[in-house]
C-alpha cells in the first residue's frame, strides 16, 4: 500500500510528459479582464471625474533609494523618483528642452555668460518662495557635496567661473569659454531650497521629512526601504501646468504581466511573446519605446595591440550579425546598433554611415589581410543572464569567421569594476543614456590618458579629436550638428567600438485609471518623466 | 543479526553482480526499485553516448528560435535555437558527472575519515568529529552561493564545494557503525592474532561498511545533482556548460515564459529529466538500504 503514491507520481508525470508535448496552443487564448467597449470606459472617466474621486496611479514598486539628489540611486528610475520632487531651470518635452524654473535665459559674450530669469510666483513645497538665491545656492552646494547625478562641467571650478545673483529673479552664470553643452548641464541641475540645505553637512546622510521638500508637481508622503514603496501625493500649489494625478504609489508586485492583469500596477513594460494579451484588450493602450537603451561591444586596444587595427575591428563588425541578435536575443523589440555610434533613434543620427551589413566572406578576406597576431581565442567578459545569451551568440557568430571567443560572466559589480580597471580583452555592456547629448562621442573616444569607465584608452584618431573638440565649442545647432554627422562618419569606418542594438520595448497602460504618458525626446522611459503627470496642452 | 546481513547484502550486490548473479538481485528488487534502475541507466546511456543520439550540436544554435516539440528538433528549440534534446543529453553528462564526482569524493572522504575516527580515536576522533559537527550545522546553500561567487563559477569547483559540504553525514555514519564494529569479538580476535591496520581496514571494516557507505554516497549524488541545478539556477553555475539548472535558468529568465507556450518544453523537459534522475536516484537508495537491513522491510 505504501508504494502507491509513489508509482502514482511516476505516473503522473509520465501523463505531464505526454500531455505537454501534444498540448495545442490553448493556454495563450486566455484573455484577461474581459473586454469592455470604449463607450462604457468613457463614460465611466467621466463620472468619476464629475464624483471628483481622486486619480490614483500605481506602478511597479522596487527600492531605488531615498529621492533626495544625494541619496538615490544611480540605475533605473532613481533618478526619476527624485526629479518628480526637484524641478530644474530647464526640463524636457517630445521635442526638446524646454523653460521650466527659468522662464527664459539670454546668453552673452559669445557663450561665456548665462543669465536665467526665474519663473515668479514658485513656492517650495513647505510654502517658502523660491528665488535666484536657491539657484544659486543649489549650485554653490552641489560643489561642496557633488550629487548622485552630476555634470562635471557644472562641478568644474575652472570652467563655471562665477556665479551669481543677479536680483531675486535673476542669476547669472560666467563661464571660461563657450561650450554647446552648459546650457544642458546647468538646466538639468535640481533646484535644492537654501533654507533647508544650508544647515546639512552629510547630505548623504540627510534623511528627514525635510530632505524631500522640493518645488516640482509631486510630493513625497511615504517611503519604505524593506518594501521598497514610494507614495507621491500631488503638490496642491504646484507653480505650473495642473498635475492631473492625485496620488502615485509604487507598490511591489511579483510579476508585472499579472500585476497590470489584475490591475495591481496601471502600467508595465510587456515582454513581445505577451503583448498580444494587451494588443487585443481595448483597455490597454500600447506605446512602443524609443531606442536609448543599448548594448555595445568594447575593444581593449591598449592591452591588446591588434586591437589597434582598423580592418580587425571591421572583421568583427562585419561578422557580427545585430539583425540576429535583435530577434533572438531581444525577439524583435530592439533595432540594429548604429556603426555610427548614436542611436538611430537619435534626433541628429546620421544614416549615411557605412552599415556593415552581415557578411563572414568579407570579414574573412580582411582577415586574411591581417598582418597581426591574432590570439587563438579571446576572452568576452559579460555581467549576468542576458548578456551571457548575448555573448554565446556573438561567440557562435565570430566562429564563422575564424575568431574564437571565450565567454566569462560575472556579475554586474564585477564587470563594471573590472572595466574600470581596463582589466578585459573584449567586453559587453548595455545601459542607457544613448539619446542624450552627442557630446557622448566626444567622452568615449577622445582622451587617450585614459579614463577606462567612460573612455576607450589606445585608440586615438586626430580628426576625431579635432571634430570632437570643435562641436563642443560650436554654439550654432545646425553647424553642430553637421559637426556631428560628420564625427559619426569617421567613427563609423573606424569601429572603435560596436553597438550591438538597442531595446525598444513595448509599455503598455490601462488607459481607464490614466492616460498622460509621454516619452520626452532624449528617454526610453514614460515613467521617467514628471511631464507624464501633468496637464499637456 | 543485522551484522551478518549486511555482509550477505554485500555480497549480493557487488559480488552478486561479479559472480553473475543478477537475477537474484534483481528479484529482491521492488518494482520502484526496478523502475528507477531502468531510469537511471538509460539517463547514463544518454549521457555516455550523447554525440549518437543527437543529431545537432548543444552549443550553437541548429534551428529557429522557440520551435516546439516536434520535427526536427524532438523536444523543441530554446531563444537562440539551439536543440533542447541535445542540451538534455549533453547536460545529462554534468548532472551525473556531478553526482558521481561528488558522491565520490565526499563518500570515501568522508567514510574514510568515519573509519580513521573510530579506529584510533582520542583527539583524532574528537578534531573529526567537531568538524564534522560544524559542517552540518553550517547552513550550506547561502554558504555554497558565497563560495561559488568567490572561487569563481566552473563545474570543478562546483565538485570540491558540494564535497567540502557533504562529507561529514557519511563521516558520521560510518563512525558509529565502525565503533560497534571495533567491540566484535572476531575483529579483537583478528588484532590479537597480529592483524596489521590496514588488514583490518580492508579485511574487516569495509565489506562491513561499505553498503552503508553505498547507500549514503547514492543519497549524497542526489543531493549534489538538486544542489548543482540550484546553484546554475541562480546564475553561479559555468554560464558556457549547458547543464540542466542552467537550461532552467535560461527558460526562468525569459521574460513572460508562464505568458507564452514556450514553458512547455523549455522549462518542463529539464526540469522533468532532472526530477526523473533525483527521484530515480532516492528510491534506488530506498531499495538498497533495505536491502542491506532486512529490518526495514518488516516496519
Amino acid at each position: 500500500m505504501k508504494k502507491t503514491p509513489v508509482l502514482s507520481f511516476f505516473l503522473i508525470m509520465l501523463l505531464f510528459l505526454i500531455l505537454a508535448g501534444c498540448a495545442p496552443q490553448e493556454i495563450e487564448q486566455k484573455a484577461g479582464p474581459d473586454a469592455k467597449d470604449t463607450k462604457a470606459v468613457e463614460t465611466r472617466t467621466e463620472e468619476r471625474i464629475a464624483k471628483a474621486e481622486p486619480v490614483v496611479v500605481r506602478l511597479e514598486g522596487g527600492d531605488w533609494g531615498y529621492p533626495t539628489p544625494f541619496a538615490h540611486y544611480s540605475r533605473g528610475p532613481g533618478s526619476a523618483l527624485m526629479r518628480y520632487i526637484f524641478d530644474s531651470l530647464l526640463e524636457r518635452d517630445e521635442k526638446g528642452y524646454i523653460p521650466w524654473l527659468a522662464e527664459r535665459w539670454e546668453i552673452f559674450d559669445e557663450g561665456k555668460r548665462y543669465v536665467f530669469h526665474i519663473r515668479p510666483g514658485v513656492k517650495w513645497q513647505d510654502g517658502q518662495p523660491l528665488t535666484a538665491r536657491d539657484v544659486a545656492f543649489s549650485f554653490n552646494y552641489y560643489r561642496e557635496h557633488p550629487p548622485v547625478w552630476k555634470d562635471d562641467l557644472v562641478l568644474d571650478k575652472d570652467y563655471l567661473l562665477d556665479i551669481s545673483v543677479l536680483s531675486d529673479r535673476q542669476v547669472e552664470f560666467v563661464v571660461s569659454e563657450a561650450r554647446a553643452t552648459f546650457l544642458e548641464a546647468a538646466g538639468r541641475v535640481s533646484i535644492i531650497p537654501e533654507h533647508i540645505w544650508t544647515k546639512v553637512d552629510k547630505p548623504d546622510e540627510f534623511s528627514g521629512p525635510e530632505a524631500v521638500i522640493g518645488s516640482g508637481p509631486l510630493r513625497l508622503v511615504d517611503y519604505s526601504k524593506e518594501h521598497g514603496t514610494y507614495r507621491y501625493e500631488a503638490y496642491g500649489e504646484f507653480w505650473g501646468p495642473r498635475v492631473r494625478v492625485d496620488v502615485l504609489e509604487f507598490v511591489p508586485v511579483s510579476d508585472p504581466v499579472l500585476a497590470l492583469e489584475k490591475g495591481e500596477i496601471d502600467l508595465a513594460s510587456i515582454p513581445a511573446d505577451v503583448l498580444h494579451r494587451f494588443k487585443e484588450n481595448p483597455a490597454y493602450t500600447v506605446m512602443e519605446n524609443p531606442g536609448f537603451w543599448g548594448y555595445r561591444l568594447r575593444f581593449n586596444m591598449q592591452k591588446l595591440p591588434e586591437f589597434q587595427n582598423r580592418d580587425l575591428r571591421r572583421a568583427f563588425a562585419y561578422t557580427i550579425n545585430r539583425e540576429e541578435l535583435v530577434e533572438k536575443i531581444a525577439r524583435g523589440e530592439a533595432i540594429p546598433g548604429n556603426p555610427g555610434i548614436l542611436s538611430p533613434h537619435h534626433r541628429w543620427y546620421n544614416p549615411q554611415v557605412p552599415q556593415y551589413e552581415h557578411n563572414s566572406e568579407k570579414a574573412r578576406e580582411l582577415l586574411a589581410g591581417l598582418n597581426a597576431n591574432l590570439k587563438p581565442a579571446y576572452e568576452l567578459l559579460v555581467g549576468g543572464d542576458r548578456e551571457v545569451r548575448i555573448g554565446e551568440l556573438l561567440k557562435e557568430q565570430l566562429s564563422q569567421a575564424g575568431i574564437e571567443l571565450r565567454v566569462t560572466s560575472v556579475d554586474m559589480k564585477t564587470r563594471d569594476a573590472r572595466i574600470a580597471e581596463g582589466n578585459y580583452q573584449l567586453v559587453l555592456v548595455g545601459h542607457g543614456g544613448w539619446g542624450q547629448d552627442p557630446d557622448y562621442l566626444r567622452t568615449r573616444f577622445v582622451g587617450a590618458e585614459g579614463d577606462w569607465f567612460s573612455g576607450t584608452p589606445g585608440y586615438a584618431n586626430p580628426e576625431v579629436d579635432r571634430l570632437a573638440q570643435e562641436q563642443l565649442k560650436e554654439t550654432n545647432e545646425s553647424r553642430r550638428k553637421e559637426l556631428i554627422f560628420r564625427l559619426q562618419q569617421l567613427l563609423a569606418e573606424d569601429v572603435p567600438e560596436i553597438p550591438l542594438f538597442l531595446t525598444t520595448g513595448h509599455t503598455v497602460f490601462r488607459h481607464e485609471s490614466y492616460d498622460g504618458w509621454m516619452h520626452v525626446f532624449d528617454h526610453h522611459a514614460p515613467t521617467h518623466n514628471k511631464l507624464s503627470y501633468l496637464e499637456r496642452e | 543479526m543485522p551484522m551478518y546481513n549486511k555482509l550477505t547484502a554485500f555480497k549480493v550486490l557487488v559480488g552478486g553482480a561479479i559472480t553473475g548473479n543478477i537475477r537474484n538481485f534483481w528479484r529482491q528488487l521492488s518494482a520502484f526499485g526496478k523502475v528507477s534502475h531502468l531510469i537511471l541507466v538509460s539517463l547514463v546511456f544518454l549521457a555516455v553516448f550523447s554525440p549518437y543520439l543527437t543529431l545537432y550540436p548543444h552549443n550553437v544554435s541548429s534551428g529557429p528560435p522557440l520551435a516546439p516539440p516536434g520535427g526536427k528538433h524532438l523536444l523543441g528549440t530554446d531563444e537562440l535555437g539551439v536543440d533542447l534534446w541535445s542540451m538534455i543529453c549533453y547536460g545529462a553528462r554534468v548532472s551525473l558527472m556531478v553526482g558521481l564526482f561528488t558522491s565520490l569524493l565526499a563518500g570515501l572522504g568522508g567514510g574514510m575519515a568515519g573509519v580513521i575516527a573510530a579506529y584510533r580515536g582520542g583527539w583524532l576522533d574528537r578534531t573529526l568529529m567537531r568538524i564534522a559537527d560544524i559542517m552540518i550545522i553550517l547552513p550550506d546553500l547561502p554558504v555554497m552561493i558565497v563560495l561559488a561567487a568567490f572561487f569563481g563559477p566552473s563545474l570543478r569547483n562546483i565538485i570540491i564545494v558540494l564535497a567540502l559540504f557533504s562529507w561529514s553525514i557519511p563521516a558520521r555514519l560510518i563512525r558509529s557503525q565502525a565503533l560497534a564494529l571495533k567491540e566484535q569479538p572476531y575483529i579483537k580476535m583478528a588484532a590479537h592474532f597480529g592483524g596489521s591496520t590496514a588488514y583490518l581496514l580492508f579485511k574487516h571494516f569495509l565489506p562491513e561498511l561499505f553498503p552503508l557507505l553505498l547507500v549514503s554516497m547514492i543519497r549524497l549524488a542526489g543531493m549534489a545533482i538538486v544542489t548543482e541545478a540550484s546553484l546554475s539556477f541562480l546564475g553561479l553555475g559555468d554560464p558556457t556548460s549547458r547543464s540542466w539548472g542552467l537550461v532552467i535558468n535560461h527558460a526562468m529568465n525569459f521574460r513572460g515564459i508562464y505568458f507564452t507556450p514556450f514553458w512547455k518544453w523549455w522549462l518542463l523537459y529539464p526540469w522533468l529529466f532532472l526530477t526523473l534522475l533525483v527521484s530515480s536516484l532516492a528510491l534506488l537508495g530506498r531499495e538498497l538500504e533495505k536491502i542491506a537491513d532486512p529490518r526495514m522491510m518488516k516496519s
